[in-house]
């Protein structure tokens, strides 16, 4: 006895070391993972919150019929054809009367967007008696001047703006005619050549059309083809290679789906390229073999007690299928595809193949309209050149980000909510 | 045909706990044996010493008969026996009490032995108890060792030596009836002599009823209260 | 031969060396298991309820069951026991047919339950097993209600037309399974919610409930305490007033108490059906009476 505690208390002390060891290298691996989504979210935080606001500038606006060449705003086509760039550049040259010669008014014009000539539009299409009236607006800078903004003094140096426009914006911010809004564009637009225009709402719908097409395709055919190949099929070489491939599908790179859809669907069916339809079907092959496989194992975990139960009273085959197997699996089957949806969300390349890489201003308004979606849009923006892409491809991933936490915390409360103890 | 075995539960301690019963009750069966053996000696040749010895002896009996019994209860409780095992507790219980009695007959003897020494010897009666005696006592032994053997045909030839102490008991009791008619100054002596062979008779019968246990622990045939050629009847089906 | 050393102890009072030796021999004596070629008892009965004729299962090429014949009569409890792997529990999935979810399972014989053929290939299932029920090892209530639980096998058997009608057979099953007055108050409960043993009697209830002729009993009370096992027993000796029932079990005294008649089985042969008295006090067969006095392993 005695002789049996020593033994075991010399080897007492390696084993503490051991479990010691053991456990520091656990959190040691854990914490590497946290600092990697610490990085990556502070990066993306970082270079993405400024995107979600932007800068207006005040100006009294005058609607001069005769600038704007506008007699009747009730008039659609004459409002269309308005020059509002006029009444801006008027605006302006008042507000700094000093500037004189060709390039200083084009570089003053400059300070204000492109866009801001619609706003003005929409305005006096809300109301007509605008016309002829002044009024003190505040309107969308332009990206460079929006960049000069929000940058600190180090970084000011590296504007794009000359000596003269940075003066001109310093003088306007001093005297408070600059203001910083919540860029509500971001998220009412398409895309656009200028960053302070562009949107993700198109690639947003994009996405949503999208995945749609995912869902209604790949859930009914993911839980017939698991329902009938556990519940139905005979266990024959031909099933087990059936099984096989299913789960080689899995493995497959998502590209070659691009490829795939390239080739037969638009190629041989002629459906047309770009559009959320085709994406929707492509993300399909990629999903099955997810909702497939999800949908067998939550089938497998129904009891098969309740299975026995429920013939030994003479159910048939389908009686037990969908009175008792499909509602016990449900849960884990609606996880197993919330889960594939989420990969199909994240899914750029096999997208790219099939020709939802195209700049699309307009929104989609339905799976057959020309759309691209949220991975390709990010992909499309951090490829551009202007500075203010940049954070708006960041934007783009706390939104797309946003979306994929937002599913999967679906899935766990649907799990929770639906799973019932047998 | 011989199914009785012991040594192969799947519980040593079942095995143990039926060992010891069986050795328990060979030791009280030794004992009592021993006892009837002794009273006839101490009455036949009016050894009184002797004759205390088998009184003495009854404690020892009435003991084992406790222990035995508390050790049938307990497997009872604790093992549910089924089938032989059942029948061994049964049949165990049953003879033990058997072999009480024929140890409180033997002691009946002995006291006998001791009254009829203290009043002086008579051989009138002493051939019919030797005789009966002898007949009794290897009914008793047959019983015990058919009960060791678990052997139902020695059982038998129990039961049916027990017809023949039961007719030579009342032969015996016709001449003694007659002796104490032609000398009644003899009367309290022949009484004490035909008190004993009547525990004799008894002590026959219950070796037949510890013979008949033997037959329902092997057979599994319940042949108690029904004649020889009925119970031969019953082994035969 | 340790049992052997203890009995050479002389026992007091006796000399008699050759009844101790005849003692030992005793003990000592190995039993050799001879193979049952052929049932011994009274496997038959007149007028069965159901009819079983040299059955033969085989998994794959493994025969599981070897020639088993015997009847189960009207109204009869009868047990089958044996040691694990002995093959009763496939047999008494034969009688209604459990064993076709088991694609690699095949059944010849002849098994009839009154008049009817099992494995008449115009049989259907759904059929049979509306006559013939099953209870199993672990209580398996449906994740739904008392009353749904209960309510299910008349439903999918169109046993009811009404709310009204449905209502009292739940009534009357639960009643007849002695749950009625435990769960009255809660009928729309989850089934999952009641203790082992009122959900083994709820599946009771819910086999009873389709009113079948014959109700099979697979081990129904090895995952429940004593207590709610004795009210299993005491629910099975009330059912066979209506019912006739067999019933796996791996207690013996289970099969004693509750059984008329009790069948064991060894390595897929059927050894000894005798009336249950018979076979716990003095089984015919060597085997029976090893097993029965746990002389096994």
């Amino acid at each position: 006895m005695s002789e049996t505690t020593e033994k075991v208390r010399k080897t007492l002390a390696r084993r503490y070391r051991a479990e010691k060891r053991f456990k520091a290298f656990g959190i040691g691996s854990i914490g590497i993972g946290l600092m990697a989504l610490v990085l990556l979210f502070t990066d993306i935080i970082g270079k993405g919150h400024s995107a979600f606001v932007e800068y207006e500038i005040q100006l009294p606006i005058t609607f001069d019929a005769e600038v704007l060449d506008v007699s009747d705003p009730r008039d659609e086509d004459e409002l269309n054809y308005g020059n509002y760039q006029g009444v801006i550049r008027d605006a302006l040259a008042e507000r700094f009367p000093t500037v004189e010669g060709r390039q200083d008014t084009r570089a003053l014009n400059q300070l204000v967007s492109t866009g801001a000539g619609y706003a003005l539009r929409d305005m006096l299409r809300e109301e007509p008696t605008l016309l002829g009236e002044t009024r003190t607006l505040w309107l969308l800078a332009d990206d460079d001047v929006d960049l000069f903004l929000k940058a600190n003094e180090e970084q000011r140096e590296d504007s794009r703006l000359n000596e003269k426009q940075q003066a001109w914006v310093a003088e306007l911010e001093t005297s408070g005619e600059t203001r910083m809004v919540f860029n509500q564009s971001l998220f009412s637009y398409g895309d656009s050549r200028e960053p302070e225009q562009a949107g993700i709402l198109g690639a947003i719908l994009g996405s949503l059309f999208t995945m749609i097409v995912t869902l209604v395709l790949s859930f009914p055919v993911g839980v017939a083809a698991a329902v009938y190949l556990e519940e139905f099929a005979p266990k024959n070489k031909f099933t087990d290679f059936i099984e096989v491939n299913i789960n080689n599908l899995a493995a497959v790179p998502s590209i070659i789906f691009g490829l795939l859809g390239l080739a037969v669907i638009i190629g041989l069916f002629g459906l047309p390229r770009s559009v959320p339809l085709v994406g929707g079907i492509v993300l399909t092959l990629m999903t099955l073999p997810t909702v497939i496989i999800s949908s067998r194992a939550a089938i497998k975990a129904v009891p098969p007690s309740i299975r026995q139960a429920a013939m030994g009273l003479g159910a048939s085959k389908m009686q037990v299928v969908l009175h008792h197997v499909l509602p016990l699996a449900l849960p884990g089957m609606l996880t197993g595809a919330i889960i594939g949806m989420a990969q199909a969300l994240g899914e750029t390349a096999p997208l790219l193949m099939i020709g939802m890489v195209a700049f699309i201003v307009d929104l989609p308004a339905g799976p057959l309209d020309a759309a691209t979606v949220l991975p390709v849009q990010i992909y499309l923006w951090a490829d551009s050149p202007e500075q203010s892409f940049e954070s708006l491809a960041s934007a783009a991933i706390m939104v797309l980000l946003a979306f994929l936490i937002t599913m999967n915390t679906l899935a766990v409360i649907l799990r929770k909510r639906l799973e019932r103890r047998w | 045909m011989d199914r009785m075995h012991f040594g192969e539960h799947s519980s040593t301690q079942f095995n143990e706990a039926l060992e010891s019963i069986r050795n328990h009750l060979m030791e009280m069966g030794g004992l009592v044996e021993k006892q009837v053996v002794d009273a006839l000696q101490a009455l036949l040749q009016a050894d009184s010493a002797l004759a205390e010895k088998v009184i003495e002896t009854e404690k020892k009996v009435d003991n084992l008969e406790i222990l035995i019994d508390e050790q049938c209860t307990r497997v009872l409780a604790l093992r549910q026996p089924a089938a032989s095992d059942l029948r061994l507790i049964i049949a165990v219980s049953k003879a033990v009490s058997d072999l009480e009695r024929i140890g409180d007959e033997s002691a009946k003897i002995a006291r006998m032995g001791l009254q009829l020494a203290e009043e002086g010897e008579s051989p009138r009666g002493y051939v019919e108890v030797r005789h009966i005696g002898n007949h009794v006592r290897n009914m008793l032994r047959d019983a015990l060792d058919a009960f060791a053997r678990f052997d139902a045909q020695k059982a038998l030839t129990v039961a049916a030596e027990d017809n023949e102490v039961d007719m030579e008991y009342a032969s015996a009791m016709r001449s003694l009836v007659t002796f104490m008619m032609e000398d009644p100054r003899s009367i309290t002596r022949v009484l004490n002599i035909i008190w004993s062979l009547r525990a004799l008779e008894r002590i026959g019968d219950h070796a037949r009823n510890i013979g008949e246990q033997v037959i329902y622990l092997v057979e599994g045939k319940d042949v108690r209260h029904i004649s020889i050629d009925e119970i031969e009847k019953k082994l035969k089906e | 031969m340790e049992t052997a050393q203890q009995l050479d102890k002389p026992a007091l009072g006796t000399n008699d060396a050759a009844r101790d030796k005849a003692i030992n021999e005793q003990a000592t004596m190995t039993q050799d298991t001879p193979y049952p070629d052929q049932t011994v008892g009274k496997p038959f009965v007149d007028d069965p309820k159901m009819r079983l004729r040299d059955v033969e299962v085989f998994y794959d090429d493994n025969q599981a069951i070897h020639g088993v014949s015997l009847d189960i009569g009207k109204n009869e409890v009868v047990s089958l026991i044996g040691p694990s792997g002995c093959g009763k529990s496939t047999f008494l999935r034969c009688l209604n047919r459990m064993n076709d979810t088991i694609d690699i399972c095949k059944v010849k014989g002849s098994l009839h339950l009154e008049s009817q053929d099992l494995y008449d290939p115009k049989l259907d299932v759904v059929e049979l097993r509306a006559r013939v029920g099953m209870v199993f090892q672990k209580p398996n209530p449906f994740p739904k209600s008392i009353y749904d639980n209960v309510a299910y096998g008349p439903r999918i058997h169109g046993l009811a037309n009404k709310k009204y009608d449905l209502d009292e057979i739940v009534e009357t099953s639960l009643r007849k399974a002695g749950l009625w007055e435990e769960v009255k108050d809660r009928l729309h409960a989850p089934g999952t919610g009641l203790s082992g043993g009122q959900q083994q009697r709820l599946c009771i209830a819910r086999t009873i409930a389709v009113s079948p002729e014959v109700v099979l009993m697979d081990e129904p009370c090895s995952a429940l305490d004593p207590i709610a096992t004795a009210k299993i027993e005491e629910l099975i000796s009330e059912l066979s007033e209506s019912y006739t029932i067999a019933i796996v079990t791996h207690s013996m005294q289970q099969a004693a108490r509750v059984s008329h008649r009790t069948a064991y089985f060894h390595l897929g042969r059927l050894v000894e059906m005798n009336d249950t008295e018979t076979v716990f006090t003095k089984p015919e067969h060597d085997l029976t009476e090893a097993y029965i006095t746990g002389r096994f392993g």
